[in-house]
């Protein structure tokens, strides 16, 4: 009894494995169809993330990079003496295109709108860099001026503390602007001073002369805005060496030497031309007159302090001969700024004085300027300016205090 | 007479300039960074930038730009500021590894000689120094003056681990610290032993 009731069990349970077993394949099947699409589909991301990766990858750090940096500002000005208005600084992108670390180049570009609503574009400045070594770097072609600090580094707009450039080192001012040539520059340590240079050669600047009765000739202004040609033959050779005896400061001093020539008479200076000469006449063959800038400067900063400060003076000698023979001229300026940002807080106040002397008294000027500033973020502040100007020459533009609003961004 | 010493003054230029391109040329001749791009150091690439960025400008974040930008910027800035080859190197080193939350693969080696075993003096130094300052007060504004008694050292040290493991961006600061001062291979008793460090250092 026992043993056929053994019997049958074991054959019940072959009997249900046996019809069993068709399910259980069934399902198991289908459980290894559903993980192998799963493992094909996540086979297909792991290749597309790492085809992903790989271009991420081939991008990082390729050879060749394009970049572009600048700065833009808008601003309103209102004189004392006259309506405000609205307008725009500059829209300034700067190109970047550089091979590994060996060449870049470098390019700015500058678009104003003038008072008349035209557009105007002007090439700040383009050259070839060329990273020579470690501590030399050739630049060749049309370049800032590395006479002094602020035409070189600090007047963008959101870069300046002030709206405006300190008297004498706009255009037509002490300072040169930028210039044609070939420049070396860089840096090295002596021992555990910091120090960098620039030295060029370049097509130099242009004179502007003006008269009022066509005989005696004068000086105007000293045009050093980077010439494609050197028209005068002569080249110009400068440079300025800063040292930085502790980390937070450093001073500088500048030269450039070489000679000149009228090129230009100056507009509107001659009421009644009587001998050919209009305004915007053009010479040449003018005889070379001695050109001669020099210029130092320095910057200390401490917290959130920082002190800088420039002098620049160009000389011009006469001239003996030719249509605009006369005397020469000096233009001088300096300039102080105190700059503190108030701890914790996004605001700061700027104080500067500036005083600038030219041939000619219409144009020399002393300048208290006082700016409150609202750092938004590093790169875009707003800034408040007050100048207070005392020219020479009462009731002339140099004499005209004016409110400065600015909205500037650099990027 | 006034012209012959002004001829005089212009040769010796000349002849300088030509002094100075041979002596720099010769100087560095053994320096040229062949490879590309070469890994630079981070600590002194963190000095780079906060000793020198503030001198002209407001100073700008790590994490403003990608690391390609950088480059490029890094470059320009060589020009504009007259960094050697070197410095450049180590302030692109600097910005690339702080720019970032997670650190990439290819700068790990950068880094990571920076946590071992430091103490926590030695993770100011190599860390923390180059935004904060050897005095504590701050290297340029918009870091907090850890010596002001109701400053940044009177809040209790859990809040300012979580500041310095995160990153934090104090009030009125336009830039943020990137988290742990953009090492990212500080440990949590890394940043125990700076933060007891600073405590001791500065604090009132």
């Amino acid at each position: 009894m026992s043993n056929s009731c053994h019997a049958f069990r074991r054959k019940s349970l072959v009997i249900a494995l046996s019809l069993a077993l068709p399910v259980v394949t069934s399902v198991s099947q289908a459980a290894d169809a559903d993980l192998q699409a799963q493992i094909d589909a996540l086979q297909n991301q792991v290749t597309a993330l790492s085809s992903e990766v790989q271009q991420a990858a081939e991008w990082k750090n390729p050879n060749t990079l394009m970049h572009m940096a600048g700065f833009a500002d808008v601003k309103f000005i209102k004189p004392e003496n006259g309506d405000g208005s609205f307008g725009i600084g500059s829209f300034s992108p700067i190109f970047h295109y550089q091979y590994r670390d060996i060449v870049m180049l470098e390019s700015e570009i500058e678009f104003q709108v003038g008072e008349d609503g035209e557009t105007k574009i002007e090439m700040g400045y383009m050259t070839i860099d060329w990273f020579v070594s470690d501590y030399v770097a050739i630049i060749a072609g049309k370049f800032l001026s590395p006479v002094g600090q602020f035409r070189q580094n600090i007047h963008p707009s959101w870069i300046n503390k002030m709206v405006s450039a300190p008297p004498g080192f706009g255009h037509d001012g002490a300072a040169p602007i930028s210039d044609m040539g070939v420049q070396l520059r860089g840096g090295f340590p002596v021992g555990g001073i910091r120090t960098n240079y620039s030295l060029y050669v370049s097509n130099g600047p242009e004179l502007k002369s003006e008269t009022e009765d066509e005989i005696d000739f004068e000086i105007d202004g000293v045009a050093a805005d980077g010439f494609g040609a050197d028209r005068d033959g002569d080249k110009t050779w400068g440079g300025r060496f800063g040292i930085l005896p502790m980390s937070s400061l450093e001073i500088g001093v500048s030269f450039a030497t070489g000679k000149a020539a009228v090129t230009v008479l100056e507009a509107n200076d001659v009421s009644s031309p009587s001998s050919g000469l209009e305004p915007g006449t053009e010479f040449s063959g003018e005889a070379l007159r001695s050109y001669d800038v020099t210029g130092a400067d320095f910057v200390w900063f401490s917290g959130s302090m920082s002190l800088r400060g420039e002098y620049i003076k160009t000389e011009i000698g006469e001239a003996s001969t030719g249509t605009t023979a006369g005397e020469g001229g000096v233009w001088e300026a300096v300039y102080t700024q105190l700059a503190y940002r108030l701890p914790d807080t996004k605001w700061e106040g700027v104080l500067r004085y500036g005083d600038f002397d030219a041939p000619g008294l219409n144009r020399d000027q002393t300048q208290t300027t006082v700016g409150i500033n609202y750092l938004v973020t590093n790169n875009f502040i707003a800034k408040v300016t007050y100048e207070f100007n005392k020219g020479e020459v009462a009731g002339s533009m140099a004499d005209n205090d004016r409110l400065l609003t600015q909205l500037a961004y650099g990027f | 007479m006034k012209n012959r010493v002004n001829k005089i003054c212009r040769q010796a230029l000349r002849f300088s300039s030509a002094g100075l391109v041979l002596l720099a040329s010769s100087y560095s001749a053994s320096s040229f960074a062949a490879d590309y791009p070469e890994a630079g150091n981070f600590s002194d690439g963190s000095k780079v930038w906060a000793e020198n960025c503030g001198r002209c400008h407001n100073i700008r974040g790590p994490k403003e730009l990608r690391d390609d930008q950088w480059i490029s910027t890094a470059y320009h800035m060589r020009i504009r500021a007259g960094l050697t080859g070197q410095e450049t190197r180590d302030v692109i080193t600097f910005l690339q590894a702080s720019n970032t939350k997670t650190v990439a693969a290819g700068s790990t080696h950068v880094v990571a000689k920076l946590s071992k075993g430091v103490t926590g003096r030695e993770t100011y130094e190599k860390t923390c120094i180059a935004c904060h300052g050897a005095e504590g007060k701050g290297a340029f504004p918009g870091t907090p003056d850890f010596t002001d008694s109701g400053g940044a050292l009177s809040k209790p040290d859990d809040v300012l681990i979580n500041h310095i493991t995160n990153g934090f961006q104090s009030p009125g600061s336009p830039m943020a610290m990137p988290p742990k001062g953009g090492n990212p291979n500080l440990t949590a008793k890394d940043i125990t032993a700076v933060l007891k460090h600073i405590r001791k250092t500065f604090g009132k």
